[in-house]
C-alpha cells in the first residue's frame, strides 16, 4: 500500500467535501493510503501574502514538517494548497535565511522543516505513481463517450517548477484516457477561473468563469472537470449568477477527477459526493452504468 | 546611502526575496497585459503598473485597483520575457497598501484578507461565513439575496457547516504566528 | 655575470602618475635594485611615444642594456609596442617585460603611498622575473595556399569568389545538394525588394564555373588536421547516386520519379520534392541527389524509374560515399543559421491553428517559383486572407527562449508587410516591441510602410487563438494583445499570422566547433577574436568565421564578413610564411611519464601522444601558451616558454622583496 501524508485543506471539508469523499474513495480503490496529517492548519491559500509573506510561507511549513515527521510525501488534492506547499518547500531548501526565520516561529509548536518531504498533487499522485496502466486495469465501468473538458486552472501549474509544458500540458487529457472518457481539446484550459475574486471582485470573476463556461459548452463538453475545489465553486456553484449577470443559460456539470474515476472504478455515484452539486449532474450519471462496488470507508 | 527611499527603490526592496528578475529589466513589451484574464477589469494594466512604479508616481498606483484584481494565476510571471515575476510584485504592492492603509476606496480584497489571516491566527482554520461581514456590506441588496441563496443551497448540500473549526494545538499555533508577526493575545 | 637592467616607469599623464609617484619609483629601483642588476631607471611622461621608445633605444645602445623592464599600462596595449621598439635597438624583443602599475595599481587604488609602494613591488617583481627571460625567435611556417570555405550561403559564396578571383585555390564544401544557403529560400530581400534568386544566383554561377574553385556540394568535413598553414581537411562526399560525369541536368529523372516526399528543407515543409531532385531549379551544381531514405528503390527494392529514363545513363545506384583528404592553409566557417522552432511557443499555435505560417514558410508563399506560385494564400491553399498579423520578436529578445535580439526581423517583417498589401490588398497589422531599422535604407523603408498604412501595434503578442468571444471573430484567429502606446488589450481578429521567428545557432554548431577546435558563446553561434575589433578571426590561428554563424546579421554583413574573412587570408598566402608568437609550452620528455593528463587539458588539440615512445609532446604551431598543461602535469615535465617556473616564482619573490605590512601603510 502506498503511503501518504495527506493535507485536504480548509476547502475539502466544506466546499470541497465531494472532492475528500471521492479522493479517499478512489484512494483505497487504487491502493493508496492517504493519511491526514495530525492537527493541520489553515494554508491562507492567497488570501495571507497580501499581508505578509514570511507569516504566509509558516503556515504551510507547519504542515510540512508534521509531514516530515511522517517520512511520507505530502500530498495536497487543492491546487492553491499544493502552490503554496511546493514552493514553501522549494524556497527553504534553496534560502538557509528563510529556512532559518520560519523555523524559529516553529520552533514554538515543537517543530522543524527541512524540506524533505516531497510535495506532490493527487493527480499526479495517481499518474506518477499508481500509473495508468494499473488505473486501467482496476476500471470496471469506462466512461464511453463522456466528453470531459479538463480544467486545469493556474496553480496546479504556475508558477514553472521546472521545464514542464505550462502553456499545452497533457497529463490531465491522459488520465480521463485511460479512464474511458473522451477529453476535449480547448483552449481555456489553463486559463484562471479568478479564484478569490469571487469575493474581492465578483463581476472580473463571474466573467472569467464566463468565458471557460463558454469554451467548454462550445466544443461540446458534457462535463467540466477539476482539480481545485476554487476552480470547482467558481465554476459551478457560480454558475447560475454568471447567467444571471449575462443572461447565459449555462447548464454543464462539474466534476472533480476523482469523481470521475470514482465512477469509472465503478464505485456508487452517492458515495462520491456526486448528488449534492449545485448544477446536477444527473445528465452525466447515465455514464455510470455499473456502478457495482459500495465501498465502506 | 540613500536619504530618502524612492517608491521604486521601495518597491524593489519588498520584491528582494521575490524569486524573478527585478522590475528595472522590464521591456514594457505588454505581453503581461495581453495574457491577463483580469486586465479588462483593472485600472491600469500590469505592464502600465511598472512604469508607474518605475517613475515613482506612488500616490498613482496605491490609488489604483489593479493589483487588487489580480488573481494570481501567474501566467503573466511564465510568460515574461523579461523573467519578471509580476504576480509576486502585485502581491508586494498589496503588503505596502495594507501597511500604509493606502489603497482604492470601497475595494474588498484589504478587508477580506485581514479579516482571513485574523480568523486563522484565532482558530487555524477557515470558515467561510465569518468573512461573509467582510463583503457583504459592499453588495448590492440584490446581490445579498443571492449570496443569500447560494449560501443556503451549500448548507443544504452540506458543503457549508455552520460552526468553525478550531485546531487542537491552537495557543502553540498562535505562538508560532506571534514570532513571525505580534497579533493576536501573548500566552 | 650578471645582467644589465634598464627600468623605465611611465607618469602616463596623470593615469599613473596622479596617484603612484613615479620619480620616486624610478629613483628607488634605480638605487634599491641595483643588486639585482639594475644598471639605469628613468620616468618618463609617456614612454609608448616615439620619444618615450627613442629613450629605450638609446639606453640599449649605450648602457649596453641586455634586459628592459618598463612599468606602465597593460601588455594588452603596449607590449608590441615596447618588444618593437627594444627590436630597432638590436635587443631580442623577448628579453623586453612590460609590467602594469595602471591597470593593477593607479587605476584601482586611490590610497597614494600604498600605490607608490605596491608600484614599487611590481617593478621589483618584474625586474627579478626578467633576468630569467630567454631571446626567442618567432616560429615560422609556410602557409599551403589552398583555403578550405565551409558552407556555400551568401557569406562562403563570398569568401571563396574574392579569394579564385586573386588567383588562389578554394575548397567549397556544403552539406545540401546545393549551393545558396538561406538566401536562395527568399523571395525579396529588403530594403530594395531586389528578386533574391535574381541577385544570388550570378554569384552561384561564377562558383560553379570558376576555375579555381573545387564545389564539393552534399559533402561534410569529417576531420580536421595540422595547424595554421598547414591543415589537412578529411571531407565526406555523400552518395548521389548520380554520375556527375555522365549527367547533363536534364531533369527527366525527378519528372519521372513517381516518388514525392514533403521538402522540409527548401519549401519549409511547404511543398514537395521528389525522392531524385535538385532543392531548386537554379540549383548549382545543377547534378540531383536520390534521397535514399525514401526513394522506393532503396525502400523496396522497385521502381528505378529514373535509371530508365536517363538518356545518359548517369545514375548509379551502387555509388558509395567518397572521403578525401585535401591540404589547405586556412579555413573560413560559415556554415549559417538554424530558424527558432515556433512550437516552443505554443500559445501562438503555430503547427495547431492551420493558418500560422513562420516567416520561412511565408518566404516560400511569396516566391514565385514556390508552392503556390508566388500567391500570398492560406493553407487551403486557395483563399486568400483579408487580414494578416505579423507578430515580431518570436523566440527573440525572450530570456524564456533566446535572449538575444535576432537583429533583421523587424525588416523580415515590414518586408513581409509591404509584399502582403501590394499583392492582396489585404489589411495588414505588425505587433512589435521595438523597430530596429538601423542600416542605410532601412528607416525610410519603414517610413515607405508608414505611408503605404500597414497598421502597427506596440505589443509583444500573449496569444494567437481561435477561441471566438464574439460574433466577428468566429472562423478567425484572434491575436491577443496589450496595445501598449494606448494601455488597452486588444482581440483582433486576423484570416492569416505570420511569425518572424528569430535565428538560432546550427544545432551542430558545438559538434562542429569542437571538429575546428574553435569555440562556441553560451547561445553556440561562433566566437570571435575580439567583439569590437577584430570580428572575423577566432582565438584558433588559421580559422575564420563569416556570416549569420557569428551572430544574426542581414545579407550585406554577411557579404562584409565573407570579404573581410576573404582578405585576412589573401594576405596569409601572400606573406607565404606565418610567425607565430614563441610564448609556447614544452614538455621535458625525459621527466614525462607518458600518464597523458595534459592531452584532454588542452583546448587547442596541441598536444600528440607518441605511442612508441609513451611521451607527450606540444605542437608549439597549435600551442597558444594558455598555460592550462604546464599547470596539470602532476610531474611539473611541462614548462611554459615566456612562462617558465623559474619566471614566475622569482616575479614572486621580486614582488615579496618590499614586505609591505599594513601596520606600515595607513588606511584610508
Amino acid at each position: 500500500m502506498k503511503q501518504y501524508a495527506y493535507y485536504p485543506g480548509c476547502s475539502l471539508e466544506s466546499l470541497g467535501k465531494g472532492y475528500h469523499v471521492s479522493a479517499l474513495e478512489v484512494a483505497g480503490a487504487l491502493g493508496v493510503e492517504l493519511k491526514e496529517i495530525e492537527d493541520w492548519n489553515c494554508c491562507g491559500a492567497t488570501a495571507y501574502f497580501p499581508v505578509d509573506e514570511l507569516l504566509a510561507y509558516t503556515l504551510t511549513a507547519r504542515n510540512l514538517a508534521k509531514a516530515e515527521k511522517t517520512g511520507l510525501d505530502f500530498v495536497a488534492p487543492c491546487s492553491a494548497c499544493y502552490k503554496n506547499a511546493y514552493f514553501t518547500n522549494s524556497y527553504l531548501q534553496k534560502d538557509a535565511d528563510l529556512a532559518e526565520h520560519i523555523n524559529y516561529a516553529l520552533e514554538a509548536d515543537n517543530l522543524h522543516v527541512s524540506g524533505t518531504s516531497k510535495v506532490r498533487h493527487l493527480i499526479e499522485v495517481f499518474i506518477n505513481d499508481v500509473g495508468l496502466e494499473e488505473i486501467k486495469n482496476k476500471v470496471s465501468n469506462p466512461l464511453k463517450g463522456l466528453r470531459v473538458a479538463p480544467y486545469y486552472g493556474c496553480q496546479i501549474l504556475r508558477p514553472r517548477k521546472d521545464h514542464e509544458d505550462v502553456e499545452n500540458p497533457q497529463f490531465f487529457e491522459g488520465l480521463l484516457s485511460t479512464i474511458g472518457a473522451e477529453p476535449i481539446d480547448y483552449a481555456s484550459k489553463t486559463r484562471c477561473c479568478g479564484g478569490s475574486l469571487i469575493i474581492t471582485n465578483r463581476k472580473a470573476a463571474l466573467d472569467m468563469v464566463r468565458i471557460l463556461l463558454q469554451d467548454a459548452v462550445n466544443h461540446n463538453a458534457d462535463v467540466i472537470s477539476t482539480t481545485c475545489p476554487m476552480c470547482n465553486v467558481n465554476l459551478e456553484v457560480y454558475q447560475n449568477q454568471v447567467n444571471r449577470e449575462f443572461g447565459t443559460q449555462y447548464s454543464i456539470p462539474v466534476m472533480y477527477f476523482t469523481q470521475l474515476m470514482g465512477l469509472a472504478l465503478g464505485i456508487v455515484p452517492g458515495q462520491l459526493g456526486i448528488g449534492r452539486n449545485q448544477v446536477s449532474g444527473a445528465s452525466m450519471l447515465a455514464f455510470a452504468q455499473n456502478p457495482k462496488q459500495e465501498r465502506n470507508l | 546611502m540613500v536619504d530618502e527611499l524612492s517608491f521604486s527603490y521601495e518597491v524593489g526592496n519588498l520584491m528582494y526575496a521575490s524569486h524573478g528578475e527585478p522590475i528595472t529589466n522590464c521591456l514594457q513589451c505588454g505581453t503581461c497585459s495581453g495574457t491577463c484574464p483580469a486586465v479588462e477589469f483593472m485600472d491600469h494594466s500590469p505592464r502600465q503598473i511598472i512604469g508607474m512604479i518605475r517613475a515613482d508616481l506612488k500616490e498613482e498606483v496605491l490609488a489604483s485597483n489593479t493589483y487588487w484584481t489580480c488573481a494570481s494565476c501567474y501566467h503573466c510571471s511564465v510568460r515574461c520575457p523579461a523573467e519578471i515575476d509580476i504576480a509576486d510584485m502585485m502581491y508586494a504592492l498589496k503588503r505596502y497598501s495594507m501597511w500604509k492603509g493606502q489603497f482604492q476606496e470601497g475595494l474588498i480584497g484589504p478587508d477580506f484578507s485581514e479579516a482571513f489571516v485574523k480568523m486563522i491566527v484565532n482558530s487555524g482554520r477557515s470558515f467561510e461565513p465569518l468573512l461573509a461581514a467582510t463583503y457583504l456590506p459592499k453588495f448590492s441588496a440584490r446581490d445579498i439575496i443571492q449570496e443569500g441563496l447560494t449560501a443556503t443551497g451549500l448548507v443544504l448540500s452540506g458543503k457549508m457547516p455552520l460552526l468553525p473549526k478550531k485546531i487542537k494545538g491552537l495557543k502553540k499555533f498562535q505562538q508560532m504566528v506571534r514570532r513571525i508577526i505580534p497579533i493576536g493575545e501573548p500566552s | 655575470m650578471s645582467e644589465r637592467i634598464g627600468v623605465y616607469v611611465c607618469h602616463c599623464g596623470t593615469n599613473i602618475a596622479g596617484i603612484v609617484d613615479v620619480a620616486d619609483v624610478s629613483k628607488w629601483a634605480g638605487e634599491k635594485l641595483a643588486d639585482k642588476g639594475v644598471v639605469i631607471a628613468r620616468d618618463y611622461k609617456f614612454m609608448c611615444s616615439s620619444l618615450g621608445q627613442e629613450l629605450i633605444q638609446k639606453d640599449i645602445k649605450e648602457q649596453k642594456l641586455t634586459r628592459v623592464v618598463v612599468a606602465a599600462c597593460s601588455p594588452h596595449l603596449h607590449e608590441k609596442t615596447f618588444r618593437n621598439a627594444c627590436k630597432g635597438a638590436g635587443l631580442n624583443p623577448y628579453l623586453c617585460e612590460l609590467v602594469s602599475i595602471r591597470e593593477q595599481d593607479s587605476w584601482v587604488h586611490t590610497d597614494k603611498v600604498a600605490a607608490t609602494a605596491k608600484a614599487k613591488a611590481i617593478v621589483s617583481g618584474g625586474v627579478a622575473r626578467v633576468i630569467h627571460h630567454e631571446a626567442l625567435e618567432p616560429l615560422r611556417v609556410p602557409i599551403h595556399p589552398d583555403t578550405l570555405v565551409v558552407g556555400g550561403g551568401i557569406a562562403g559564396i563570398q569568401a571563396a569568389l574574392e579569394i579564385a578571383d586573386a588567383g588562389f585555390r578554394v575548397y567549397l564544401v556544403e552539406r545540401e545538394p546545393s549551393i545558396g544557403g538561406h538566401m536562395a529560400q527568399f523571395d525579396k530581400t529588403f530594403p530594395t525588394l531586389d528578386c533574391s534568386a535574381c541577385i544570388l544566383t550570378p554569384k552561384m554561377v561564377d562558383v560553379g564555373n570558376h576555375p579555381n574553385i573545387t564545389l564539393l556540394t552534399w559533402s561534410e568535413v569529417q576531420k580536421v588536421d595540422g595547424y595554421v598553414g598547414n591543415f589537412a581537411v578529411t571531407i565526406k562526399k555523400k552518395p548521389r547516386y548520380i554520375k556527375t560525369e555522365d549527367c547533363t541536368g536534364c531533369g527527366i529523372c525527378w519528372e519521372k520519379c513517381p516518388k514525392k516526399v514533403i521538402d522540409n528543407v527548401f519549401e519549409a515543409g511547404m511543398g514537395n520534392r521528389k525522392a531524385v531532385y535538385v532543392p531548386f531549379p537554379q540549383a548549382v551544381p545543377k547534378y540531383p541527389v536520390i534521397d535514399d531514405v525514401n526513394c522506393t528503390y532503396y525502400l523496396k527494392g522497385t521502381c528505378k524509374a529514373c535509371e530508365k529514363f536517363c538518356p545518359t545513363n548517369a545514375i548509379d545506384f551502387n555509388q558509395k560515399a567518397e572521403e578525401i583528404t585535401v591540404q589547405v592553409g586556412n579555413i573560413i566557417l560559415a556554415t549559417g543559421y538554424d530558424l527558432f522552432d515556433a512550437r516552443r511557443i505554443p500559445q501562438y499555435g503555430y503547427g495547431k491553428l492551420a493558418n500560422v505560417f513562420t516567416n520561412l514558410e511565408f518566404e516560400r508563399l511569396c516566391n514565385a517559383a514556390g508552392p503556390t506560385g508566388g500567391n500570398i494564400v492560406l493553407r487551403d491553399g486557395k483563399t486568400a486572407p483579408k487580414t494578416v498579423g505579423i507578430v515580431h520578436c518570436v523566440g527573440s529578445r525572450d530570456k524564456n527562449y533566446n535572449a538575444y535580439c535576432s537583429a533583421i526581423c523587424c525588416m523580415q517583417s515590414l518586408k513581409f508587410a509591404h509584399l502582403v498589401r501590394e499583392r492582396t490588398g489585404a489589411e495588414v497589422y505588425n505587433f512589435y516591441i521595438d523597430i530596429r531599422t538601423p542600416s542605410k535604407g532601412y528607416e525610410e523603408f519603414y517610413q515607405r510602410l508608414l505611408e503605404e498604412g500597414t497598421r502597427f501595434v506596440r505589443g509583444k503578442v500573449a496569444e494567437v487563438t481561435s477561441v471566438a468571444r464574439i460574433p466577428e471573430e468566429e472562423g478567425k484567429l484572434i491575436i491577443q494583445v496589450e496595445d501598449t502606446l494606448i494601455g488597452k488589450q486588444r482581440r483582433i481578429p486576423v484570416d492569416m499570422v505570420v511569425l518572424s521567428s528569430g535565428m538560432q545557432s546550427r544545432h551542430d554548431s558545438k559538434d562542429v566547433a569542437k571538429l575546428f577546435g574553435i569555440s562556441c558563446s553560451a547561445d553556440n553561434w561562433f566566437i570571435e577574436r575580439h567583439p569590437k575589433l577584430d570580428p572575423v578571426a577566432t582565438m584558433t590561428d588559421g580559422i575564420y568565421i563569416a556570416g549569420c554563424v557569428q551572430g544574426p546579421k542581414d545579407i550585406p554583413a554577411s557579404v562584409v564578413q565573407g570579404a573581410a574573412a576573404a582578405a585576412r587570408v589573401l594576405g596569409k598566402i601572400q606573406q607565404k610564411e606565418i610567425a607565430l608568437e614563441p610564448v609556447r609550452a614544452t614538455i621535458n620528455q625525459d621527466q614525462c611519464s607518458g600518464c597523458r593528463i595534459c592531452n584532454n587539458l588542452c583546448p587547442f588539440n596541441a598536444i600528440l601522444f607518441h605511442e612508441d615512445k609513451m611521451v607527450s609532446e606540444v605542437n608549439p604551431a597549435l600551442c597558444q601558451g594558455c598555460g592550462t598543461c604546464v599547470a596539470g602535469c602532476p610531474a611539473g615535465a611541462i614548462s611554459g616558454t615566456g612562462f617558465s617556473n623559474e619566471q614566475i616564482l622569482s616575479q614572486i619573490d621580486g614582488l615579496l622583496l618590499l614586505n609591505i605590512s599594513h601596520a606600515a601603510v595607513p588606511v584610508e
